[in-house]
């Protein structure tokens, strides 16, 4: 029955979707009001059937149905519910149809908060929508339906894959699909505005708004990512520059470019065209990500689901929109009335900059990402493009635009005084230095020059992040994410370069010292769980014998997959982590122990949270600004 | 827009279509060997149950496969029943390389699990490995009666090993 109400739904709402795309064409014949009106109760329509459909596979998934192959392949009797629950999304089919979900829960959002938008622009970009929610719903009924049946019954599942059993994988992926998907609409909007051949600044601070969005939800899904692999993978790292990282990090940088380049175009009118090819550039990136994941063409650790046809799906839809859209962009954009003069000392000039380093450092990405495509295309042999590479280019990109970040906030639109401008933060670049060298001076020593400069920035962005919000008195959501990217870079400079690991073997009732701590080994017990058994690690933590607590790491097996995870055990302060994870056991007696001590990487966590908080704050200011007018 | 600027993304877009296209249905795992087409490298070690010599010079003349395996190896308890099957139905010799094992453990290993292999040969610090480019087992080579490599498999094999790769290879 399951099967057939599920496919009934997703057929519909296949087909309501043509009808949303429709509209394109009826609005010249039918009245625009009512065009909107029917537009926007078929979004709502879509919207419930797919969430009645992501429900009935909730249900499914929470009352073991297995006679859907889709829950025999990835739920069993014994996974707690929650993880019965978060498995709906946990491999392919469910996460396609949650990424399809959130689609059209967007779509039908942009009416909601339409009243400064004229109604064909609405209905266009819905029209935009319409389209891409019906290949991605055909994808699904042709390629990867999970309503599908599977025959005999298997009395219980295989079990989701225990990677994805964590507290932090259950929201991480609808967060990221947020953002993702999120990108649709200032696409969308795009794709309308060509079409239409006009533009209105003021519908500009209506997009910035869903971009802010998209962009808050990309953060904060990036940020659980890698706060998962901190605390699951048990190295110790939080970013391993993998494939599908990159995947989901090119689009927040193009986004991020978005951002700011709307802004200028909101102010100034400048920029128009090219905010408009960063839209599409921005959801090509996301479609490109989602193409990466889904077809498996790259090693990547989240190398869950793949399959050459689906694939070829996507790269058929994709090569679609981003040809279509850019064809689109080539033919129309010329018509859009666009100022292009700007005076190189002005605001609008730093924000300029920030856009071409923030366009090439996405394509250094990209080239990264894709050259062991490319070079074994060309048989240049198989070659994988690692850390070092990523981290030189991030780095030597990142930190100028970190460093203008200070300019922009105090300079002026149109015309703005670089004399001035250097003797005010000249000050406060000077008090960085100060601080950073004490700082350093403090807790570790100078050795680098690129770290000294890194924090430098870093410093000097929060600091005249602060004094300008002393000055204003106002929060924004500029100051408030600058201060969490300053954050974020002192956390992952230093976590990064003066961290310490010990990778040994350690008796039980052996001491290890690690900077002014003891770490001894008591103990290894046996903990049976519903799902798996485990082997728990005790160690105790002592500052200068003073007992302070005890960790107790794991390694787990799955019972149905079995497979082997760790279970990091982290002690946590602002100034450091002590991580310690469970490697092998060589004896009854004595086992393998990683153990980190990692300086100021709470730093990173409080940076993103920072930015998310800017981003919201953004958000919700200009909901006021909305009900104002 | 610059007209440039037009060709440059129009190229772009082109040749990351085409990238992407030619890398699909490829397996991204799959490493190349430079040892395909080349003779098996000598080895002189003992047999894991009898404690002869072998050498490579007493595996010529007949096609087989060189199974890279060890007791601590989960992907080589994944493949096992897939060389019982090729074993039961004597269709190729299979000489195992006991990779980085301890004696005992490996041989209670293989009375849980049954033996496919015609002979053992002993790699204790893994140097013979080294000379065949063994990255990590299990790993499984197909050798002809010249004792040239003409196939290698990373990784644990599929069900259909024998009928999809060997099959076509000794025709």
């Amino acid at each position: 029955m399951i099967t057939e109400i599920g496919n009934i739904l997703l057929s519909l709402s296949a087909a309501l979707s043509l009808c949303l795309f429709s509209f394109i064409f009826l609005k010249k014949v039918i009245n625009i009001d009512n065009c909107f009106q029917f537009s926007k109760n078929i979004s709502l329509i879509i919207l419930i059937f797919l969430l009645f459909s992501f429900l009935l596979l909730s249900y499914a998934f929470l009352t073991d149905n297995f006679s859907l192959r889709y829950v025999a392949t990835n739920s069993n009797l014994t996974l707690e519910n929650i993880y019965k629950f978060s498995a709906v999304w946990g491999a392919h089919e469910g996460s396609i149809l949650l990424w399809v979900l959130v689609l059209a829960f967007w779509c039908f959002s942009i009416v909601l908060f339409s009243k400064r938008i004229p109604k064909k622009i609405i209905v266009d970009m819905h029209a935009v929508i319409g389209i891409l929610l019906f290949f991605f719903l055909l994808f699904i009924l042709l390629t990867s339906n999970p309503f599908d049946r599977i025959f005999p019954i298997p009395l219980n599942g295989n079990d989701l894959n225990p990677l994805l059993q964590d507290p932090g994988l259950i929201i991480h992926p609808p967060m990221l699909y947020l953002g993702y998907v999120g990108t649709s609409v200032p696409f969308a909007f795009a794709v309308a505005i060509l079409i239409n051949g006009n533009i209105k600044l003021e519908w500009l601070s209506w997009l910035r708004k869903w971009v802010m969005t998209s962009w808050m939800f990309l953060t904060i899904g990036i940020s659980l990512g890698s706060w998962w692999a901190y605390h699951e993978l048990g190295w110790g790292g939080w970013w391993f520059w993998d494939p599908v990282e990159n995947a989901s990090f090119m689009p927040w940088l193009a986004i991020t470019a978005l951002l700011h380049s709307i802004i200028v175009s909101e102010k100034r009118g400048i920029f128009i065209s090219w905010t408009i090819l960063l839209s599409i550039l921005t959801f090509s990136l996301s479609l490109l990500g989602t193409f990466l994941v889904r077809s498996g063409i790259l090693v990547s650790v989240h190398a869950f689901a793949n399959d050459a046809e689906r694939g070829i799906y996507i790269l058929i839809f994709l090569a679609m929109v981003i040809g279509l859209s850019l064809l689109l962009y080539f033919v129309r954009s010329p018509r859009l009335i666009t100022y292009s003069n700007y005076n190189i000392s002005s605001k609008e000039f730093i924000l300029l900059i920030n856009n071409l380093f923030l366009t090439v450092t996405t394509f250094a990405i990209l080239l990264g990402t894709l050259y062991p495509l490319i070079s074994s295309t060309l048989d240049l042999g198989k070659i994988s493009v690692g850390a070092p590479y990523f981290n030189f280019i991030f780095s030597a990109l990142t930190l100028p635009i970190v460093f203008l970040m200070s300019p922009a906030i105090f300079s002026a639109w149109e015309k703005t005084n670089y004399n001035n401008l250097i003797k005010k933060l000249g000050l406060f670049f000077i008090f960085s230095l100060i601080i950073t060298y004490f700082f350093l001076h403090y807790y570790f020593e100078v050795e680098n020059f690129i770290i000294f400069l890194a924090i430098v920035i870093a410093i000097f962005t929060i600091l005249s992040s602060l004094y300008k919000l002393s000055e204003t008195r106002t929060l924004s959501a500029n100051l408030i994410s600058h201060v969490g990217i300053g954050i974020l870079i002192i956390g992952i400079t230093i976590s990064n370069y003066y961290s310490s690991q010990y990778e040994i073997i350690m008796k039980k009732g052996a001491n290890i010292a690690i900077q002014e701590f003891q770490i001894e080994f008591n103990d290894v017990k046996n903990k049976v769980s519903k799902n798996y058994t485990s082997k728990v690690g005790i160690f105790d933590l002592y500052n200068n014998k003073d007992y302070l607590i005890s960790f107790f790491p794991e390694k787990r097996i799955y019972n149905i997959q079995k497979n082997i995870m760790t279970e990091a055990a982290i002690h946590s302060t602002l100034t450091r982590d002590i991580y310690i994870a469970l490697g092998e056991k060589i004896n009854d007696n004595s086992w393998v122990v990683r153990i980190y001590y990692k300086p100021f990487i709470q730093l990173l966590w409080l940076g993103a949270i920072l930015m998310v908080l800017g981003g919201l704050f953004g958000i919700f200011s200009n909901l006021n600004l909305l009900k104002k007018n | 827009m610059n007209f440039r600027l037009q060709t440059l993304l129009i190229v772009l877009f082109l040749g990351i279509i085409y990238f992407l296209y030619t890398g699909l249905g490829k397996d991204p795992t799959l490493i190349p060997s430079p040892f395909i087409g080349k003779t098996a490298p000598d080895f002189k070690s003992t047999d894991l149950i009898s404690g002869k010599v072998i050498t490579n010079k007493d595996l010529l003349g007949k096609f087989y496969i060189l199974n890279v395996w060890a007791s601590w190896c989960y992907g080589c308890s994944l493949e096992h029943n897939y060389l019982m099957n090729i074993y039961k139905n004597n269709k190729i010799d299979i000489i195992g390389l006991n990779y980085k094992d301890e004696k005992n453990s490996a041989i209670n290993w293989l009375k849980e699990r049954g033996n496919p292999y015609k002979n053992i040969i002993v790699d204790e610090n893994g140097n013979i490995a080294i000379d065949y480019g063994v990255y990590g087992a299990p790993e499984t080579f197909i050798i002809d009666e010249e004792g040239v490599i003409i196939y290698k498999h990373v990784g644990p094999i599929e069900q259909d090993f024998y009928n999809k790769i060997i099959l076509p290879l000794m025709k």
